[in-house]
């Protein structure tokens, strides 16, 4: 029996590199990981076609260990950068990664415009629920009580209830998975790269070394696809089932508005240009424009 | 050179402005060389705020402590600008039942000023008139004043008005006769003797540095501008804001400083260029970005305008303060240019060169400026579009040359003077991480100390290559000067205004000026320094910045310093006099 090969490519092989992970073992940094690679070979996109920007944190460590064009920025930035990338060139497909210290805490505020202004970019949460890179610290969005290194009393703060805040926003998608779902993921992924605008993807991730409470096995107990008949057009209901985590934790793509217009199309300036900024960097004539000054 | 001078004062909102638009453009057109300076407060509308215009025949660059014809649209401005009318000057105002003090009118006899009031009320209650056109009649009687016919003027008013109808035009005309039919009348006051015009002057442009900005931005082929407003850089904002239906460009008001300089970022990477715009406060937010993008390798440019800090300081000011901070700012090292324009025409001329620097040596560049530059109106000939080349550095775009890339040479630590291969995301080839850790070639996160020690070399020896490409600073004047005069910036237009003056004409005093302020270079100072018997150094902050890092790069020290500190620019008069005072 003859198995037909596809040999035209890409493969997930091509995204691989010989960099050696560094994260630690059970890290659900290697799913994510995994599930970026196999939905960009799976969109056919070769590692030259898109690039991935990473804020700083455990998940900006995949900047050097996946084959494309790469950026590992400042920690809480990487939102408005993959915007200004994408700006110029909105023909290369842009995923920016941040974790929920960077998103939550020193980056709020551009989560925020980068939701109203509908970038067409998808922004991936690697939500940990702690500051991983710097051993284990409370972020905004670590369960309230939880003894961690900095708080050994628990945090004042009450955790910010990230969802309802996100969809306070008016988002045009939002998705959330978990860690351990590789498949689910991938969809995902897929989804939200062919999203119009600002795709919200919330991916719950294990934290072995740090986070005790919301464990792998905590999150396999309690993560629970949405199923087929979810109305993803439905904003209240979205809200409603992202919102309330206390029974399961529902997972896929819980809201989808394919009706709202990117930013970049909504610039009036660029309507009816078929070139994208890149390609438009040459001598400009200014003379008609000087005449208003005589 | 001979001058004449046109101050308007009055509240902020009240007309101040219009008045000197008008005049402004109409004395151009009639053959005038214009400079225009504005003064005003940080408020919308009631702070105290004023207009002059400095008029020669000649190139003028420069604003006088004092004017030939002061007009107050209040009574503050009989309080405040007071003193800043000229020996034989008029002082016009327009507040009903006005008395001087004694002491005022003791200044006013022996300094032979003419003080005339201007009915505006009345005259507008007679002609049925809205107290708007209180402006066009202000403007008409100084127009008068300034031995201009009544013609010229309402071919101006037409062409600002003319869309609001036929009605109004006639109005605005009928106000202006009036008001110059009552000029006449007042036989105390004779129009001033204006130089003779000059027509080259016709066809030049008058505008403000932001706007000659703007033109030299778009015309360097910048396509993406990101910023957030912040006095004095938002007229910058707003003028390539409002040209983009024209130009294409793609406008971002971002929602802090830190996302501008980001979104340029991140522009500048993926291939086109960018720039962000923003003042003391703002660009401290943004340093951290800039430190990313001197490891990055990748070219960003941001224009600082200064006003006197700290904290808020004095925002509607104008300073040069922050010179320190731009050759210092961001944590680590990394290489950097740092220029400054000095008017309207380097504004303009020098944005080309602003984008090309930052990518050839695939850094940071920051471009000073300030709120005299940027609010300041010149009279500037039509700009040179042959002059300026788009030069790319190492970019590659041919395919053929991109088959060739290896992942290794984006960071090829043994590329001449660091300056290695860029390509752009969405290129076929190989691809790199742009690594915001110490990386190895490819980009890969490398903490070995011997790596870490060839990248920051390699880096580095971009500066060395940076310093050698830049120009040397000009030199205005004679090249053997006795007295050598050396600043940069907004400076420029008065000390070169001075030095051309008649009184310093022969005396062989030059002025060193510097554009290009980091890295530094000083051969050229240091031998006219050698043969000068004086060195001065003029600049606008308090310690002498320029000098501070000239003493560092040659351990030159200067014989003397003329700072100011008080947020108003070098004027004309105040400098002359001080540099008088040094002549040998």
């Amino acid at each position: 029996m003859s198995i037909p090969l596809d040999t035209s490519g890409p493969f997930m092989k091509d995204y691989a590199t010989e960099t050696l992970c560094t994260w630690c073992d059970n890290c659900g940094d290697y799913g994510i990981w995994t599930a970026i690679k196999q939905a960009l070979t799976e969109l056919r996109l070769h590692p030259w076609q898109v690039l991935l920007c990473y804020d700083v944190g455990c998940h900006g460590n995949m900047s050097d260990k996946i084959t494309a064009y790469t950026f590992h920025g400042l920690h809480g930035r990487v939102i408005p950068f993959a915007a200004g990338a994408k700006l110029a060139n909105p023909r290369v497909p842009v995923m920016a990664f941040g974790g929920d210290g960077a998103s939550f805490s020193e980056g709020v505020g551009h989560l925020v415009h980068a939701i109203r202004s509908n970038y067409p970019i998808v922004f991936v949460l690697h939500n940990n629920a702690n500051y991983g890179l710097t051993t284990g610290q409370a972020s905004a969005l670590t369960w309230q009580g939880q003894s961690m290194n900095s708080s050994p009393n628990g945090i004042p703060e009450r955790t910010l209830p990230s969802m309802d805040f996100v969809f306070s926003l008016e988002p045009t998608f939002v998705a959330r998975s978990f860690s351990g779902d590789i498949p689910q993921m991938t969809e995902i992924f897929k989804t939200a790269i062919g999203h119009r605008g600002f795709a919200y993807v919330d991916i719950l991730q294990s934290c072995p070394t740090y986070n005790k409470f919301a464990t792998h096995k905590y999150l396999l107990e309690h993560c629970k696809p949405v199923g087929p008949d979810h109305d993803t057009s439905d904003f209240k209901k979205a809200r409603a089932i992202a919102v309330d985590t206390s029974k399961h934790i529902f997972t896929g793509l819980l809201y989808q508005n394919k009706d709202v217009p990117s930013y970049y199309e909504q610039l009036k300036a660029r309507q009816g240009l078929k070139t994208t900024a890149v390609e438009e960097v040459k001598k400009i004539d200014v003379s008609e424009w000087m005449k208003e000054f005589v | 050179m001979s001058r004449v001078s046109l101050k308007v004062t009055g509240a902020q909102g009240q007309g101040v402005n219009s008045v000197g638009e008008i005049c402004g453009k109409g004395l151009k057109r009639a053959g005038y060389c214009v400079f225009g300076y504005r003064e005003y407060m940080s408020l919308i509308k009631g702070g105290h705020s004023s207009y002059q215009l400095d008029i020669s025949n000649e190139k003028i660059e420069s604003t006088e402590t004092r004017a030939d014809i002061v007009m107050n649209f209040d009574h503050h401005g009989l309080v405040e600008n007071f003193y800043d009318v000229k020996d034989g000057g008029i002082l016009l105002h327009q507040t009903p039942m006005w008395k001087f003090t004694e002491e005022q009118q003791k200044f006013l006899k022996e300094h032979a000023v003419t003080v005339v009031y201007l009915p505006v009320e009345e005259v507008l209650r007679k002609l049925r008139a809205g107290p708007i056109l209180g402006n066009i009649f202000v403007t008409a009687v100084v127009w008068a004043l300034l031995g201009q016919g009544a013609d010229a003027l309402k071919e101006l008013v037409r062409e600002q008005f003319g869309h609001k109808g036929e009605e109004i035009i006639r109005k605005n005309f009928e106000v202006i006769d009036e008001a110059v039919a009552y000029i006449s009348r007042q036989e105390a006051v004779h129009p001033l003797a204006l130089m003779k015009p000059d027509v080259k002057w016709r066809n030049h442009l008058y505008l403000t540095g932001s706007q000659a900005m703007g033109l030299g931005i778009i015309h360097a082929g910048c396509r993406l501008y990101a910023s957030y407003p912040m006095t004095p850089a938002s007229p910058l904002l707003t003028y390539i804001a409002d040209m983009q239906n024209k130009t294409g460009m793609v406008i971002k008001q971002a929602e802090d400083e830190i996302t501008a300089a980001q979104v340029v970022s991140g522009a500048m990477l993926m291939g086109t260029r960018a720039a962000t715009a923003t003042s003391g406060g703002g660009f401290d937010l943004m340093t951290e970005t800039l430190s990313l993008n001197g490891l990055l390798e990748n070219p960003f440019v941001v224009f600082l305008f200064q006003r006197p800090g700290p904290a808020t300081g004095l925002p509607t000011w104008t300073a040069q303060g922050d010179l320190l901070l731009a050759t210092g700012c961001a944590h680590g090292e990394f290489p950097r240019l740092v220029m400054a324009v000095s008017g309207s025409q380097d504004a303009f001329d020098l944005m080309p060169e602003v984008f090309n620097y930052a990518e050839e040596f695939q850094t940071v560049v920051i471009v000073l400026s300030d709120k005299q530059i940027a609010e300041g109106l010149s009279t500037q000939s039509p700009y040179d579009q042959k002059r300026a080349e788009i030069r790319r550095g190492k970019l590659i775009t041919s395919p053929k040359a991109l088959a060739k890339l290896t992942a290794a040479d984006r960071y090829d630590p043994k590329a001449v003077d660091g300056l290695s291969p860029r390509w752009l995301p969405g290129t076929e080839a190989a691809t790199f991480s742009s690594q915001g850790d110490e990386h190895d070639a490819e980009g890969r996160v490398n903490e070995s100390g011997p790596n870490a020690a060839e990248q920051m070399e390699k880096r580095m020896a971009k500066m060395d290559a940076l310093r050698k490409a830049l120009p040397e600073p000009e030199l205005y004047g004679s090249q053997n000067p006795r007295v050598l005069v050396v600043s940069w910036g907004s400076n420029r237009g008065p000390l070169s205004d001075v030095i051309k003056s008649d009184a310093f004409i022969g005396r062989k005093v030059s002025y060193l000026h510097y554009s290009y302020l980091w890295p530094l270079r000083t051969e050229k100072l240091m031998k006219l320094a050698e043969r000068a018997e004086k060195t001065v150094l003029v600049e606008c902050n308090y310690q002498g910045q320029l000098g501070m890092l000239i003493a560092q790069e040659c351990g030159l020290r200067f014989d003397h310093r003329i700072l100011k500190y008080d947020g108003r620019p070098m004027f004309y008069d105040e400098l002359f006099e001080q540099l008088t005072a040094l002549l040998p």
